[in-house]
């Protein structure tokens, strides 16, 4: 890119060609109002804020939209421009019903911030008090057409950044609407609450009921951590007040890992069931009662002297990995059992052993790419894994690829709700059949001669020799120029993306995974040492317990006799609840009530999430710091103090180094 | 040295403005040396005399409102106005959203109204209008915002007038709730 040099202000500043004149601005420190223009979304000049002289120009144009040239003689602070803009904010206010005294966003809300800059008393036009309706049927997001400047920010990030499409503009002229799938309420479209269009709207109409009233921004303590929810590992801004969770914002909007999911942005707001305060111990007619800490470590410390094999520990993936590796070593060296596992141990042995079989590679985990890959990818292959379900913001890159980069989608799943509106080619294998599909496609690459490699091993050739298009296509009931189309897209891309998850990993078998590294390979999907391969995991720190030793033995084929489970505040599921029945001595760490609580002999208090702080591991390896945020309720210990707290009963230093 | 002369008036409003006002606390004693009171709610005195400086809170929400700010105007040098009902419309303007008769009927017939209650209707009450800011009526000189404007902006702006000058709030002093 070439420099160039205007003249803004009677000031030589310099900037490169293609930059707006807005930019360039902005680049130099040159303050110039703006209200439809967010940081990251492309410019549409729609509210004329942002007006500026130009020299030969007949009439002042929108800063945000102007291409700058070398050479161009730039106003931005003329009393004339001055007075227009403070004319455009009246005929906004009567436009619509802008009324600041009963509207939520008042103080958090750009459009008032520029009428008190420009010192807006009084209003010379009519008002319009157009009757306009409001959509609140959603869980979360309220639109109040009323509150709208038309300036259409929610529609591009809706479109740019979450790669939804759901909101746009409908109807003409001063009739024009922000409609959700031609004017359906937000709950009946396809809008996948993601929240972002609350954060990109700079007026109050889209507000979140979740966040209603509880604060503003200026009275708010700011903390940019990490989303627990799963293993993406979103940077939140999470603002607090009194102690209190007030609202939750993505720091970085639009940027690829910008956007936020419900849960990230809505769901961990909220703090229910019960919390767990005090420790509860069963008493002797089978009833859970409260007692103090040191009552029921000393109950947990009496059963642990006791027992002497057949203690486990589970833990959950939410913990960081400071607790972590304090945990395993409680199990380790107190309890003295080398049996520990994660919640999602499972996965791991799998695609871990998966990994391994792959041409003997021993790269572990670190074969996966980055997940800012799928951004780049002209084709993606979904193999049983729902990310928009399971992972929203892998779901919303795939979205981006799809829609802006014309990225192929090709979807291996029993179901036809995986990306619908999206998917290029959908191959339904049989239940079970994943394996067939996944090696008949690698056969199919070789024999058309889409493989990349050069040399293809002998001993992958004779393996897949077996998966001939008849036998693939009895085993899974896929046809034969399906599968050859499948091969022809992904084969051909350049950079093709596979992305597998539970659908896959429930199969048990590590060979499933061995064959989407081999597909992958097979097709030179490398960047650099890695594939183009992502594994979905579940938690939020999953790979760090991964890698810190903490699922290499499963423990769930044999029952143990007495269980630590830290589940904290995660949730358990049926499968778990199961499970538990008739371990002998239970005892669970957790923030909430639940039905694992109440199948417990001990039950010691947790903090949630917000409550903690430690390292995660997100799933593509990056080490991301998790900040506390409250101050945890009623004072209660952090886990490794109860640790601590239960290793001294037994006469044990467990320290943290 | 002769006090300034200010009457001032409430219309369709909530009367915060003038609490503000009052919550210039021992701000008035030194007020009341330079200005004297005439007409006002605060005073019970109802008709207008000639003043310097009319003040008028609220908005214009019936025949009656309409005919008080013009009396004003017509009696006073420079017009102020407070509160943002009077600047912009501010909270009464959201029955301009629904009819006189829709806004009567609920207010007096709905599930919310003790029983057997009538819309009043009498040839002395003024009959609601569309709702308006004090300037689609008569020419306002100078503008307080704020629901209610903080009693410093109304400081501000009395010490401006006092100074011989048409206040603006700087933008820092500006409110709209």
């Amino acid at each position: 890119m070439s420099e160039i040099t205007l003249t803004i202000n009677d000031k030589q500043v310099k900037g490169k060609e293609g930059d707006t004149v807005l930019e360039i601005c902005q680049a130099n420190g040159i303050d110039v109002p703006t209200l439809c223009h967010l940081d990251g979304l492309s410019d549409v000049g729609a509210c004329r804020m942002c007006v500026v002289e130009i020299e030969r120009e007949r009439r002042p144009v929108p800063a945000c939209t102007y291409p700058a040239r070398d050479g161009l003689v730039v106003k931005t602070d003329t009393e004339q421009l001055e007075k227009y803009r403070r004319q455009m904010l009246e005929l906004i206010f009567t436009e619509r019903n802008h009324f600041c005294m009963f509207c939520e966003q008042s103080g958090d809300c750009e459009l008032q911030k520029l009428a008190y800059r420009y010192q807006m008393d009084n209003v010379r036009y009519p008002y319009t008090f157009p009757s306009l309706p409001v959509d609140s049927l959603s869980d979360y997001l309220v639109i109040d057409h009323s509150r709208c400047v038309l300036c259409g920010r929610c529609i591009r990030v809706c479109s740019e950044i979450v790669a939804s499409h759901t909101l746009d503009f409908g109807r003409r002229g001063w009739r024009t609407l922000v409609g959700a799938d031609l004017e359906q309420p937000l709950s009946e479209s396809s809008c996948v609450s993601c929240g972002a269009c609350v954060q990109a709207c700079p007026t109050g109409a889209i507000f979140s009921k979740v966040n209603l009233y509880k604060g503003k921004t200026d009275e708010c303590q700011q903390i940019t951590t990490v989303c627990p929810a799963c293993g993406v590992g979103c940077e939140l801004n999470v603002m607090v007040k009194d102690n209190n969770l007030v609202r939750i914002e993505a720091p970085r909007l639009t940027e690829p890992r910008g956007p936020l999911c419900p849960i990230g942005r809505f769901e961990l707001l909220y703090q229910t069931p019960t919390r767990v305060i005090s420790p509860l111990v069963r008493g002797k007619q089978g009833e859970l009662k409260e007692c103090s800490l040191d009552k029921a470590t000393q109950v947990i410390a009496d059963r642990l002297r006791k027992t002497e094999d057949g203690f486990a520990g589970i833990v959950s993936t939410r913990i960081p990995n400071e607790t972590l590796s304090l945990f395993h070593k409680f199990i380790g060296e107190v309890v003295g059992s080398d049996w520990i596992d994660t919640r999602d141990g499972e996965s791991y042995r799998i695609i871990t052993e998966g990994i391994r079989q792959f041409q003997n590679k021993r790269k572990g985990l670190d074969i996966e790419c980055p997940i800012e890959e799928i951004l780049k990818a002209d084709c993606i292959v979904i193999a049983g894994a729902n990310p928009e379900e399971t992972h929203p913001i892998i779901g919303a890159l795939v979205r981006r690829a799809v829609s802006q980069r014309g990225a192929k989608l090709i979807v291996i799943h029993l179901s036809r709700d995986v990306f619908p509106l999206w998917t290029d080619l959908w191959l339904k294998p049989r239940a079970g059949s994943e394996g067939v599909l996944l090696n008949g496609l690698a056969k199919v690459l070789i024999d058309k001669g889409l493989v990349k490699q050069e040399k293809i091993p002998a001993e992958l050739v004779s393996s897949l020799s077996q998966y001939k298009a008849d036998e693939v296509n009895k085993a899974t009931g896929i046809d034969k120029e399906k599968l050859e189309l499948a091969a022809e897209i992904y084969g051909r891309a350049e950079r093709g993306v596979i992305i597998y998850g539970e659908g896959l990993l429930e199969r048990d078998d590590p060979n499933l995974v061995t064959a989407v590294l081999n597909l992958a390979d097979l097709t030179g999907n490398w960047v650099g040492d890695r594939l183009r391969v992502i594994s979905l995991k579940t938690g939020a720190n999953s790979r760090g317990a991964w890698e810190l030793g903490l699922a290499v033995k499963g423990i769930k084929q044999n029952k143990p006799k007495g269980l630590y489970l830290l589940l904290a505040d995660e949730q358990e599921d049926e499968e778990l609840l199961n499970w538990l029945e008739g371990i002998d001595f239970l005892v669970v760490q957790a923030s909430y009530h639940s039905p694992a609580t109440s199948m417990a002999d001990v039950v010691l208090p947790s903090p949630i999430w917000a409550e903690r702080e430690g390292k995660y591991v997100a799933m593509d390896g990056r080490v991301l710091e998790l900040k506390q945020v409250l101050q945890p309720k009623e004072g209660l210990l952090q886990d490794q103090e109860i640790l601590i707290e239960i290793s001294k009963k037994l006469g044990r230093k467990l320290s943290s180094s | 040295m002769t006090k300034v002369k200010v009457a001032t008036a409430w219309l369709d409003c909530c009367s915060g403005c003038h609490m503000s006002f009052l919550d210039l606390d021992e701000a008035l004693i030194g007020l009341a040396d330079v200005i004297e009171i005439t007409a006002s709610p605060i005073t019970d005195i109802k008709e207008f005399s000639p003043v310097d400086v009319g003040i008028i809170e609220g908005a214009v929400g019936n025949l009656h409102d309409e005919e008080v700010a013009k009396r004003l105007r017509a009696n006073c040098k420079i017009l102020m106005v407070w509160g943002d009902c009077a600047c912009f419309g501010g909270i009464v303007n959201m029955r301009n959203l629904f009819s006189a008769e829709e806004v009567l009927h609920r207010y007096y017939n709905t599930e919310s109204t003790a029983k057997g209650s009538n819309i009043p209707s009498s040839e002395d009450l003024p009959p609601l209008i569309t709702v308006k800011p004090i300037n689609q009526v008569v020419k306002v000189d100078c503008y307080v915002p704020g629901c209610p404007p903080s009693s410093k902006a109304i400081h501000y702006a009395l010490a401006e007038l006092l100074e011989g000058r048409i206040p603006i709030l700087p933008s820092e002093m500006m409110r709209f709730d």
